[in-house]
Order: structure tokens, then sequence, then C-alpha cells
């Protein structure tokens, strides 16, 4: 089965809103919740999700919601953040996430900004009892996408757009169709996907699941948590169907 | 064995980044951005070539129209044997050079403005616009432009508009408006005006103005160099090098270009990267601009104004504004992300060389080969008469192969002007 990855931020729209869009989210027919800390530089986020770490930056510490979101959603959860900001107390970061019954981490900068940390990483995460997501990007290359297939734990994250949420135009299907060929693992896509079309040729291109974030965010803000999963039924039915 | 033309020309450019030993940091907003210049690339840059900057497939298809105009203007250029100069020199080595000044415009920066003005044209585009230094870009757009019926507007950096007039000329020949940059129709150029009124202009300044002209006017904006996919345009001039240096039984040893934001370097040198060459590579440029010497590899912005969205490169940084120097296109503040990504790890070396130096290379170039070569292109040629000498004394009969990318025929107030000083 085609597998969904939603993507909200931490707290956001509200911390109990947050909560309670958490708690619909397996019944909706969302597979892995992805969940990501505000950054102090979102490095790779589009202007919606940068607003939403802006929203959330206001509610002062939330950890407690993430343990929280982990209890209520019953679904694996995967933080995403960068590991920019945890390099100097990396140990006790992915200790405070396995004690919150965190499944897995991504961290989007660490084959970008940290290539040569990959492997001591990838076991340092195991050896904490976490899984590790990792994410790569068409400006990877070949040797290193296969690599990271082989390591990764429970999925590799393929962001096909430079950035979250900014429809610049791509090829889906071709880009898709360069890592399919060299991976293993199960393929989740995402970045910028959320039309329907480009969820489709995502599908059709052999990915074996797709991670929405923007919209859902924009939905969350516009309609709250109702039009928020309804729109992953949507999602869901289009994964479904496809 | 006798080529002919359709088989030297490729029918699909050659992508690095797949290649490339570490993942090439890609294009980013930079903190608190006030607005995403991802976003805006959209209405900067035509879609085609937009995808083609992010979709980083190792070959893309040449389409058909494009290969055509390629022919047209006489690709493949010719790849010739600079034996008088190898004679001179009393080297072993054995010196080929890929002629880019073979083209109408006098330089490489045809072959990545065609498929840019093409696929304006197939958008349904009506203008474009664009900076230069030297004026060799802006002429290539120039006549790219004529060829696919679009209007085109260039922002000349003053001191190359006033040093060299006749560029100006053949633009408006093509058709195109030609404007001394910094100008005082954008806010980038009044900014800089007003900082000073001479100011002498930079190519940072120039894009920033062409982005920002582009954007009111909604025509689109073509990129000269620095970006992967005015690299991966350039391609056609290494794929064809490869194709000519086959065709003799040669394999080069060492490969040798100038490094402006390293467009010529990058497609003349990576195709051999693709087919796993041992050569070594040397990237070449002015110790007045000493960007491989004294840059930073850090995120920062192509343009002067920040229109453009940050890129990891080597840079003097973005407000750097570099001396008069002759050769106007070296005159820029940056390198090519996938180019300095390889000088960082090592696999491309580097040159620094000061003026007089250059013009005696130039002047060599000239009384052996005949080829006046740009003042930018001159820069390559000391690199090549250096690893010359270099065998000569290792003893070593070495195929070095480097790209000669562009004529000097317009450059000449700029030779006249060496030699007095340089008294030669
Ligand atoms: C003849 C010539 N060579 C080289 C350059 C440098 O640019 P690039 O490094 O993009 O090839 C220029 C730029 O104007 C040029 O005119």
């Amino acid at each position: 089965m085609r597998k969904l990855v939603v993507y909200d931020t931490l707290g956001f729209p509200t911390p109990q809103d947050f909560l309670k869009f958490s708690e619909g989210l397996k019944g909706a027919g969302c597979d892995i919740y992805e969940v990501g800390l505000p950054p102090k530089y979102a490095k790779y986020d589009g202007p919606v999700i940068r607003r939403s770490h802006q929203t959330v930056s206001k509610f002062g510490d939330l950890s407690g919601s993430l343990k929280e979101a982990v209890e209520v959603s019953k679904v694996p959860v995967v933080v995403l953040t960068y590991l920019e900001e945890h390099l100097d107390r990396l140990r006790e970061f992915l200790k405070s996430l396995r004690e919150s019954k965190v499944e897995g981490v991504l961290f989007p900068d660490l084959l970008i900004d940290f290539p040569d940390q990959l492997e001591a990483v990838v076991s340092k995460v195991r050896s904490e009892g976490l899984k590790n997501v990792i994410f790569t990007a068409p400006s990877v290359p070949d040797s290193i996408i296969k690599r990271s297939g082989e390591i990764t734990d429970m999925f590799l994250y393929y962001g096909v757009r430079p950035t979250t949420g900014i429809p610049i135009p791509v090829d889906v299907g071709a880009l898709i169709r360069r890592v399919r060929n060299m991976v293993r693992s199960d393929l989740i896509v995402g970045f910028g996907l959320s039309s329907e079309s480009d969820l489709r040729s995502a599908l059709r291109a052999g990915a074996d699941g797709v991670a929405v974030g923007t919209a859902l965010i924009t939905e969350l803000e516009g309609r709250g948590v109702t039009g928020g999963l309804a729109l992953v039924r949507k999602y869901r039915e289009i994964l479904d169907g496809a | 064995m006798e080529l002919n033309p359709r088989d030297i020309v490729p029918e699909f450019w050659y992508n690095i980044i797949p290649d490339l030993p570490r993942p090439l940091p890609p294009p980013r907003d930079p903190p608190g951005a006030d607005f995403s210049r991802i976003d805006l690339l959209r209405d900067i840059m035509p879609q085609e070539v937009l995808r083609q900057q992010f979709t980083v497939e190792r070959f893309v298809k040449i389409p058909e129209e494009v290969r055509d105009r390629y022919l047209n203007i006489g690709r493949p250029t010719p790849l010739l044997r600079a034996r008088k100069l190898e004679e001179k020199l009393r080297t072993p080595a054995r010196i080929y050079f890929k002629y880019e000044g073979a083209t109408p415009t006098g330089s490489h920066k045809i072959n990545a403005a065609i498929p840019q003005a093409y696929y304006a044209q197939a958008e349904g585009i009506s203008a474009v616009t664009t900076e230069t230094g030297a004026g060799q870009w802006g002429t290539a757009v120039a006549l790219a432009a004529s060829m696919f019926g679009l209007k085109s507007s260039v922002f000349m950096v003053r001191v190359s508009y006033e040093q060299k007039p006749m560029r100006k000329t053949i633009m408006n020949l093509y058709g195109a408006d030609v404007y001394a940059s910094p100008t005082n129709f954008t806010e980038a150029g009044k900014r800089a005006l007003s900082r000073d009124p001479n100011h002498p202009g930079s190519l940072g300044i120039a894009m920033s103005e062409a982005v920002e002209y582009a954007l009111k006017q909604r025509w689109k904006y073509l990129v000269g160099s620095v970006l992967d996919v005015v690299l991966l345009y350039q391609s056609v001039i290494g794929l064809e090098t490869s194709t000519q240096l086959e065709a003799v039984g040669e394999e080069p040893d060492v490969l040798i270009g100038c490094v402006g934001g390293g467009s010529n370097f990058g497609g003349f040198a990576f195709p051999f990267l693709g087919h796993g060459t041992k050569a070594r590579l040397i990237a070449v440029g002015p110790a007045e601009v000493p960007k491989f010497s004294s840059g930073k590899y850090e995120y920062d912005y192509p343009d002067e104004a920040g229109l453009l969205p940050m890129i990891k490169m080597l840079t003097l940084g973005r407000e750097y504004v570099p001396p008069p120097i002759y050769a106007g296109g070296l005159r820029y503040h940056g390198v090519a992300p996938s180019l300095s990504l390889l000088m960082q790890e090592g696999r491309v070396e580097w040159r620094e060389y000061e003026e007089p130096e250059i013009f005696e290379a130039a002047k060599l170039f000239s009384e052996t080969q005949g080829i006046v070569p740009a003042p930018e292109s001159a820069h390559a040629v000391k690199a090549v008469v250096d690893e010359a000498m270099r065998a000569k004394r290792d003893g070593e009969r070495r195929t070095i192969a480097f790209n000669l990318s562009g004529h000097g025929l317009l450059d000449l107030s700029n030779y006249e002007s060496m030699m007095k000083r340089f008294k030669s």
C-alpha cells in the first residue's frame, strides 16, 4: 500500500489544535507523521512553512506537545529538524526524542552540509534506539543516493524541489525515475508536491508514497483542523486510486 | 578520420551534478527572508530554463531547433593544434585549443544564449534582458534574441561600455538596446550611483539591474554564467572537444580554461570528468580579482542587490567591486557552485596571474598562432605556456588542451593600452 506522510510544524496552528489534528490523522489515512521542530534558519522551507514556524514560536516550550502528539496520533512519528542545531549535544537531543517515543528522525541538512558525517550520525541515531530517515535531493550525486538507500531505516525521503511549497517547474517523473533505479528502500517523495497531477506522476514514476506539508499548513491556517483532516483524506483517496 | 559536423555537435547536453563527489548545496533563501527569491525565479527565468536548472539528469536532450542553430552559426568550432606555439616554446607537449572565437559573436557565450532565447520565445515571451561585462554575453544575447524575434535590453558595465564602444555598435546592429550600468532607471542602479556618481559598475550590479528591469517589464532575464544550467548549455564545448580529440587519437593530460563565472571552464572540462578522465584540470583567473586565493566558500548572492537566491560558492562577497582590469568578463565576485565544489575537493587546481604576464602570453599567442585571444582567454593561454614549460622540464610529451573562449578583436583598445603600459 502506498504511504502517506503528513507534515505539521510542532504546535501548529495552536498547541490544542495541533493535538486534535494529530489525533485525527490515523483515521484520515495518514501512515507516518512528520513533525517539524521550528529551526533558527529554515534553509529548505518556503514562505508558508516559515510562517508556521513564526506562529509557533509564540507558544513557548512545546516539548510536552511532542510527547502528547506521539501518544494520540498512533502512527509512527518522525521528527524533522536541522542537524546543525544539535551538533554539540546530539546524544542528549536524540535521548529526549526517544523519551518522547518518537520513532525516527530526519535531518534535511545532513547530506548537504555534513556529508562526511553521514555514517557517524546514522549509527548514533541507531544507538539511541531511533530510526533514520535519510533526506536526499536531486543535487545529490548517484553514489551517495545509492548509499543512502542502503542505510536509511524507515524510508528514503526525496525532496524534488529546492524548497518546500514553491512550484518550481520540475519534471517530477524524470527526477524520481533516476533515483528509483538506484535504491531498494521505500522511496517517499515530497517538497512542493501538492497538485493531484504531481502526486500521480510521482506514483507512476515509482514512488512508494508521498509527503505533503505546505498544502496542509495552508488548509490548517484557513479552515482549521477539520479542513486539514479533510485534505488528508483527499490525499489518501488519490494514493489509493492512482 | 574525417568527421561530419553533425557527428560532432552533440545531441545531449551533459550535466555534472550526478557525478560530483559530494552533494551540490542547493540555492537557498536567506535566513528571515522577507520574500522568497526562489519563488521569484519563476518570474525571472523562462520556465524551461528554470526546470533545467533544477532537473539534474545526467544528459539533457538538445531541442532540434537549438541544435540546428548551433550548426547554423558554425558549430562545431574548430579544435586546432598550436604547433607554432609548441615550436616557439620548444616543448615536447602537444597543445590543442578549442576555438570558441570562431562563432559569429566571437566567444562561447552564444552557446548558452541560443537555448534560453529559444525557450523564452517558445513560451510566448516578447523581450529579454541581461547584463554584460566584456560585452561578449550581451552580444550573444542580442544575436540569439534577434534569431528568435525577441527584443533585448543589455545592461553593460560602465567601464567596458567606455572601453569598448564597438561592442555597443554590434549589439545595436543585432537590434538590442544597450545601457551603461549603473543606470538611473533601476533601484539597484540608483543605489550604486548615490554611493559614487562615477561608479565604474560591476557585473553584480549590472545583473541586479537586468533582473529588476525584467521583473518590472514582465520580460525574462537570460543568465550568462554561474548557474548550473548555463554550465549545462556550455557543455557542447567539451563534448565536441572530446569527439574531436578522439578523432585524432589524443587523450588530454591537462585541461585548462579561464574563469569569470565558470561557464566556459565548466562547459569545456566537465564532460571529460563525466568520461572519468584522469587529466589535471586547471582553472585560471586574474590576480586582480583574487577569488580563488582569497574567496570564501559560503552562501552568497550571485547579484549585488540580492534578488536572486543565495548559492554556495567561492566568493569575494557580492558587494566586492573589482578593479577595472582589462578582462571585463573576469570581473565577477563568485565562481559557479559545481566548480567551487570541485575546487574545494581539490579536483580542480587554480592559478591567478597578473596583467603584465597575461599580456605577454597574449602577445606570444598572437605572434605564433595569429589569433588575438580575448583578454579573458589569454589567462588560459598563460597557464598553458606554464604547463608546456613544465612538461619540458619534466621531459614529458603531455597533451594539453585548453579552451580559447573568445577572440580579442574587439578588445584592441585594451591591448593598445597594455602595449603602452608594458612597453613590449
Ligand atoms: C571571452 C570570454 N571568456 C571567458 C569569460 C568568462 O565567463 P565564464 O567564466 O562564464 O566563461 C567571458 C565573460 O564575459 C568572456 O567574454
